[in-house]
């Protein structure tokens, strides 16, 4: 966050944030990581230690169908190409959506305790659930 | 760019509604958002058939309330455009919230205020209840007297908000009726003299620039916000003067027209003064030369020109001298003495010149002020200034019918 | 200085012709001044508008006014309104009437001793115009009352007023200014 011990003269007027320090070209097609954010912008803050929980992604049961992209208030799942890559542990604050409205059997995304370690999670996966007729 | 200039006699008869229309069309306003209300309505009307007509290339916003008016307004100047609206008495009422909105956000938007008694009872004529009600807003508030100042202190507003050192929206207020539908000689500019003494629109952190993406509107709690609050006032107070000064003289250089912050009128070696704002200015005028050549009264008048940021020194230069004032305040102070009379107190309370000072509150809900009122008043002023004490009380009540009306 | 007063209906276009006036006087280098006092103004309701016409510049903002000519272009108001308030005793009266000056005074006692003059600006507009719009016939009677300017001058100047009207109404319109000019006693 920006520094909150500047003074009335030390900053722009009109109450405005600058997402980026200087210019950006194609927005679009620059990822996230090599945007140059300014350090007003919420991508620079960490939300991390809110977690109690931490949602873990197993790429073997992923479709790619984006609902967890879709539906994170965060915008903390990461994707590039429509393939689904894992999560920003920086901003996710562990609210559990992505795990709610991911739709494979067994779920790509569960929630583990925050000092899980993601390779034991991962082995512990639980199996296909039968539904019952 | 795509739209046909108009041809203008050099001296045009306008009201100054369509005074005001005019010079939104010569600084080719890109935005103008609108609720119509009496007696502002020609302005917006105005703008808009230009529009229809192809004198101007912009946008005309119909929305639902005058909040919403101001609101596109905000939108439109925040996005990067050159912006106008006018609105008068409840229309500006239900702005006000987005009046601070716009100065907080900096947004050189110019609203044409065509001043209106506030309800109720539902009145349309001319007082400055709702000029009063803007006075903390934050906004540059330019006050006209007649159809040609309405015409030129527009162009004027707009060189000075949109200033990159000012970066403040700046209202300019004309009475209503008495000005707004008077018509009267106006000394026109040509499109092209007006553009060029304008100038085009600088924008800056404007929404639309998406090589430099900005967040407009942010939330600030106790750590931010009274830092920007105290930025703006650091900004009213300090940088606003100088940049009107300038455009003054800039439009003086063009048209010979010269406007002041002040405005004074035979204070030099005035014994006695009226302090006033709108149309009210002229006619003192008028009479204070009467007073001078039938009364062998002293009599001079001060007219505010630009009623926020308030003159302070401005005052205090032009009072020098003179040893009774009365403050003419055309708006109900409901249970308070008038605004003007209230400000001035507050320039003589710590200065060596000690004038007398009283308040008349007069022309409410459009009211006619007239010159019997005005001699009278000059008269009373006089006395004070004779006794060097009030004598009459402090707050008096001018053209009400019904026993005599007066406190403290 | 030369203040004028007009008596009319709203929607009659006093307000139009107080402002075309103002506008021609404004042409030969005089200050002018053109207002009306409007309420929540219902077409047909009674109201009145102002002229001021002077070398120097009007600074005068006051609604009051002891006028110098009256212009009455409806021709009941001198019955159901005082046209003859705040009057000074050089004030002119120019009425809207089918009755004879005589007659006028006669119906109506307080105009008795007052200077006026007639004209049936509605039937010379209803017989031009086609429509009872008595402000332009009016301003051709004041020009031969007060002879302020050519008629000729007045009219060509008129026109210039009128623009924005089909070439028939303006046609229209200078037939009722010169008939009225012609006509008013």
């Amino acid at each position: 966050m920006a520094d909150n011990t500047m003074g009335w003269d030390e900053f722009e007027i009109g109450a405005m944030l600058r997402s980026f320090d200087g210019p950006i070209k194609d927005i679009a097609l620059t990822p996230q990581e090599e945007r140059n954010y300014s350090p007003n912008n919420s991508f620079t803050a960490s939300v991390a230690d809110w977690r109690i929980e931490k949602p873990i992604f197993n790429k073997d049961y992923c479709i790619d169908c984006q609902f967890c992209w879709i539906y994170c208030p965060d915008v903390s799942i990461v994707s590039r190409d429509k393939k689904m890559l894992g999560v920003d542990y920086d901003h996710c604050k562990g609210c559990a959506i992505c795990v709610e409205v991911c739709p494979t059997n067994p779920k790509s995304l569960l929630m583990f305790p925050e000092q899980e370690d993601e390779e034991a999670a991962i082995a512990s996966w639980p199996e296909k659930e039968e539904k019952e007729k | 760019m795509a739209f046909d200039k108009m041809e203008l006699n050099e001296i045009e008869v306008w009201d100054g509604n369509f005074a005001a229309a005019q010079a939104l069309r010569q600084v080719q306003v890109d935005v103008v958002s609108a609720y119509p209300i009496t007696p502002s309505t020609p302005i917006v009307e105005g703008y808009a058939k230009f529009l229809a007509d192809g004198y101007v290339e912009g946008e005309f916003m119909m929305v639902e309330s005058e909040h919403a008016a101001m609101s596109g307004c905000i939108g439109a100047s925040a996005a990067g455009g050159r912006v106008a609206t006018a609105t008068s008495s409840q229309g500006f009422a239900l702005m006000v919230e987005t009046l601070y909105q716009a100065s907080g956000m900096r947004l050189p938007i110019i609203l044409n205020v065509v001043n209106r008694a506030l309800a109720a009872p539902l009145n349309v004529n001319g007082d400055h209840s709702d000029m009063y009600l803007g006075r903390d807003s934050g906004w540059i508030q330019f006050d006209s007297y007649n159809p040609q100042q309405a015409y030129d202190l527009n162009f004027i507003a707009f060189k000075v908000a949109e200033d990159h050192e000012v970066r403040l929206p700046a209202m300019v207020h004309q009475d209503g009726f008495m000005t707004s539908h008077t018509a009267q000689g106006v000394k026109t500019l040509s499109d092209d003299e007006a553009y060029g003494f304008v100038g085009e629109f600088k924008p800056m952190n404007d929404m639309l620039d998406l090589e430099n993406p900005v967040t407009h509107g942010v939330q600030t709690e106790e750590d931010w916000h009274f830092e920007h609050k105290a930025r703006q006032h650091h900004d009213l107070m300090t940088k606003v003067f100088p940049k009107i000064e300038e455009a003054f003289d800039a439009f003086e250089k063009l048209t010979g027209r010269k406007y002041n912050i002040v405005e004074e009128y035979m204070t030099d070696d005035a014994e006695v003064a009226v302090v006033a704002l709108g149309t009210s200015v002229e006619t003192a005028v008028e009479v204070a030369k009467e007073m001078r050549e039938q009364e062998g009264i002293k009599a001079g008048v001060i007219g505010i020109r630009v009623f926020r940021p308030w003159p302070f020194e401005y005052i205090a230069e032009a009072i020098k001298g003179i040893k009774a004032l009365g403050a003419l305040d055309r708006s109900s102070p409901n249970g308070a003495m008038g605004a003007l009379y209230n400000e001035l107190a507050g320039i003589l309370v710590n200065s060596d010149e000690k004038a007398v000072l009283t308040n008349y509150i007069y022309g409410l809900g459009g009211r006619d002020l007239t010159k019997a009122h005005l001699k009278e008043i000059f008269k009373e002023l006089k006395a004070n200034a004779d006794a060097g004490k009030p004598t009459t009380e402090l707050q008096q009540f001018i053209g009400v019918r019904g026993p005599k009306l007066a406190y403290l | 200085m030369l203040e004028i007063r007009w008596h009319s209906r709203a929607g009659q276009g006093a307000v139009t012709g107080a402002k075309g006036l103002a506008d021609i006087v404004a042409t030969t280098g005089k200050y002018v001044q053109a207002f009306a006092f409007y309420g929540s103004a219902k077409r047909g309701a009674a109201m009145t508008a102002y002229n001021r016409v002077d070398d120097k510049e009007i600074l005068n903002h006051e609604k009051y006014m002891k006028p110098d000519y009256v212009f009455v272009i409806d021709p009941a108001l001198v019955f159901t309104t005082d046209v003859t308030i705040n009057h000074k005793p050089t004030t002119k009266y120019i009425i809207t009437t089918h009755m004879s000056t005589d007659e006028l005074k006669e119906a109506q006692p307080k105009l008795a001793d007052k200077e006026v003059y007639t004209v049936d600006c509605i039937k010379i507009a209803q017989e031009t115009i086609g429509r009872p719009i008595p402000n332009t016939p009016m301003l051709g009677a004041f020009m031969k009352v007060s002879g302020m300017y050519d008629i000729e001058f007045f009219k060509e100047n008129m026109k210039r007023v009128l623009a924005k009207l089909p070439q028939k109404i303006i046609d229209a319109n200078m037939l009722a200014i010169q008939r009225a000019y012609d006509e008013v006693k």
